[in-house]
């Protein structure tokens, strides 16, 4: 139980925030518009699950295959650039990764599935490359010392010392793809940022507000399964 | 050796590999269709042929050779590129826009745009490795310098967004300054906030829980549900409007961006604070400084690159979320972004797009030249 107590804080808020989403809700404080129905919500928050859930696999696929890629000895010589590379990516929102892409790719889930990949992938990969590094050097050696193929070192060693600071990595991209996902309601994608962004538009303060409890509720509730998740993981 | 040689060879042969599969400019009947692709030979006519070779030499250059002098020749040889690639992507234009009708617009297409960033990241890299002092600042400089001179010029002026920047050049300096006083605005208010929740000594394991929960909310979310909970509360008590307090503009913006803002400021001011050792303050004691001279000499000369450094994160953070801040209606360069995106004009979504990665850049290059600077002042 102790393991995952960290996980009830957002557990909870993330429970209080989906009841918050409920039409009933909105009536009850006295905001204006039309509620959405909780069945035109459900579907709402289901697209933007699957759509984050997507972008979610390709970001930690990419992210953490290249960053065990850059960690290999071999491969020394591209470390540097990554931090450097990784800032100057950062310096592109994903608002205007998502706008940059609309007229490419058209309206809809790819324009935000790409500014998902292209925002999420260099701190996933810094991430990815800062957890195997906290891995000691001891450890490494003494696994070299009794026999252990690389293949072996990693995924007997590394991966499973880096553990707490991926699960930390993913943390942090789930969050990322939750709010890009909401942002990419402005490209034409059906998720949970609609309500927010048409109510935004024609004053309906009610769905607006369904749609930024129900948000914000999903990245609570993605947040303690990742927590419950590393709990879990860490051996005491 | 061999392996150089290869990178060497690769690297040369990019640029023309990108001339020769990708478009360089699209010709459209009008501002919002994609229309035809031109080819690299049609849109630079004879020029095509020294800019592929001087690209060639420049980016060969800079991977196959060592030292200090090559990787000056190669930035040089790569700036010179840049000028007669942009040069001729505005002669190019001009001659396919010549005679046609007036809405007729030729349009940077992906293969000018991978050649300019390769080219802008080939300059930054041969200006680290010539490692000359402030090479960095000089790389950046002439890049503005040769947009802004073949600007003033009128060479670029066949270009759609050079068109569309023209139509909308008001529009587009107002943006900017509403821009900025957005970030700036968030900014100081969170360092206030800042300041004021690390006078709290007993709270801070709340705080640290509170900024960081903040950070899971989704920015459009957080934006959305302060214009809900602003409105209701105007709805129920309408007086306040008497105060100038409305549920749309500036001031949701205000709040939201600043809200997200306060995560690594206060993360960058602890690390400051535990920049300086309790065995340091020991010896401060001991030499009899009083509290403001301990401050004055030791804290704030150790704890001043890690401020900084938060302060960066910040500030790249507030340009970015300053975007968003459009969507309530609180301006900035969102506006032409979002515009951009309702019109499907892509040279709209670029002109709101450009400034916003330039300022965030520029903010990410002179904070964090800044910290390192710091970091050379007062070594530990």
């Amino acid at each position: 139980m102790n393991r995952i107590a960290p996980a009830f804080g957002p557990l909870a808020l993330g429970l209080a925030l989906a009841a918050a989403s409920h039409p009933g809700f909105a009536g009850l404080i006295g905001a204006s518009g039309r509620p959405l129905a909780v069945g035109h919500l459900a579907e709402l928050a289901l697209n933007h699950l699957a759509l984050a859930a997507t972008g979610l696999a390709l970001v930690a696929a990419l992210g953490i295959g290249l960053g065990l890629i850059a960690t290999r000895a071999r491969f020394a010589a591209f470390r540097t650039g990554i931090d450097t590379l990784a800032a100057f990516a950062q310096a592109v929102p994903p608002v205007v990764v998502v706008a940059l892409a609309l007229p490419v790719l058209g309206f809809g889930g790819p324009p935000t599935l790409l500014a998902l990949t292209a925002y999420g992938i260099m701190p996933t990969l810094r991430g990815t490359v800062g957890a195997l590094d906290a891995v000691t050097a001891e450890a490494r050696e003494s696994a070299q010392a009794i026999g252990l193929t690389p293949a072996q070192i990693l995924i007997h060693i590394e991966l499973p010392l880096a553990a707490p600071g991926l699960v930390d990595t993913l943390r942090t991209a789930l969050i990322l793809a939750v709010s890009v996902t909401a942002v990419g309601a402005l490209a034409g994608a059906s998720t949970l940022g609609t309500p927010i962004v048409a109510g935004l538009q024609n004053q309906n303060i009610a769905a607006m507000l369904q749609g930024a409890a129900a948000t914000a509720s999903l990245a609570f509730l993605g947040d303690a399964l990742l927590l419950a998740i590393g709990g879990l993981r860490r051996r005491d | 050796m061999t392996a150089r040689l290869l990178a060497g060879l690769a690297a040369a042969a990019l640029l023309p590999a990108v001339f020769a599969g990708l478009p360089l400019l699209h010709l459209a009947p009008n501002r919002l269709v994609t229309g035809a692709p031109v080819a690299a030979s049609t849109a630079l006519g004879t020029s095509l042929w020294p800019i592929a070779a001087l690209a060639a030499g420049g980016l060969g250059l800079l991977a196959a050779g060592r030292g200090r002098r090559t990787a000056g020749l190669a930035g040089l040889a790569c700036l010179g590129t840049l000028a007669l690639l942009l040069a001729g992507l505005g002669a190019g234009a001009a001659d396919l826009t010549a005679g046609q009708p007036f809405a007729t617009r030729a349009r940077l297409a992906s293969g000018a745009w991978a050649g300019v960033i390769v080219l802008v990241c080939a300059l930054g890299f041969a200006a680290r490795r010539a490692r000359l002092p402030g090479s960095g600042l000089m790389a950046a400089a002439a890049v503005l310098a040769l947009i802004g001179g073949l600007w003033s010029a009128g060479r670029l002026d066949a270009l759609s967004l050079v068109v569309e920047g023209r139509a909308r050049s008001d529009a587009l300096g107002g943006a900017i300054r509403d821009h900025l006083v957005l970030t700036l605005g968030a900014l100081v208010i969170a360092a206030g906030l800042t300041a004021g929740l690390a006078l709290w000594r007993r709270g801070r394991g709340a705080v640290e829980l509170t900024v960081s929960g903040l950070q899971v909310v989704p920015a459009v979310a957080l934006l959305g549900g302060l214009v809900a909970v602003l409105s209701a509360l105007l709805a129920a008590a309408p007086t306040l409007r008497g105060y100038g307090i409305s549920a749309l503009g500036t001031g949701p913006a205000l709040i939201g961006i600043a809200a997200y803002l306060l995560l690594p400021l206060w993360r960058g001011l602890q690390a400051a604070r535990r920049a300086t050792g309790p065995d340091q303050l020991d010896a401060a004691r001991a030499l009899g400084l009083t509290s403001g001279q301990t401050l004055t000499t030791l804290r704030l000369p150790l704890g001043a690159p890690a401020f900084v450094g938060g302060l960066r994160v910040a500030t790249v953070q507030a340009l970015g979320l300053a975007t968003l801040g459009a969507l309530v209606g609180a301006g900035g360069l969102g506006t032409l972004v979002f515009d951009g995106m309702a019109q499907f004009a892509p040279d709209l979504i670029l002109l709101g797009a450009l400034p916003i990665i330039a300022l965030s850049l520029a903010a990410e290059g002179a904070l964090g030249r800044l910290e390192a600077a710091l970091r050379r002042w007062w070594p530990r």
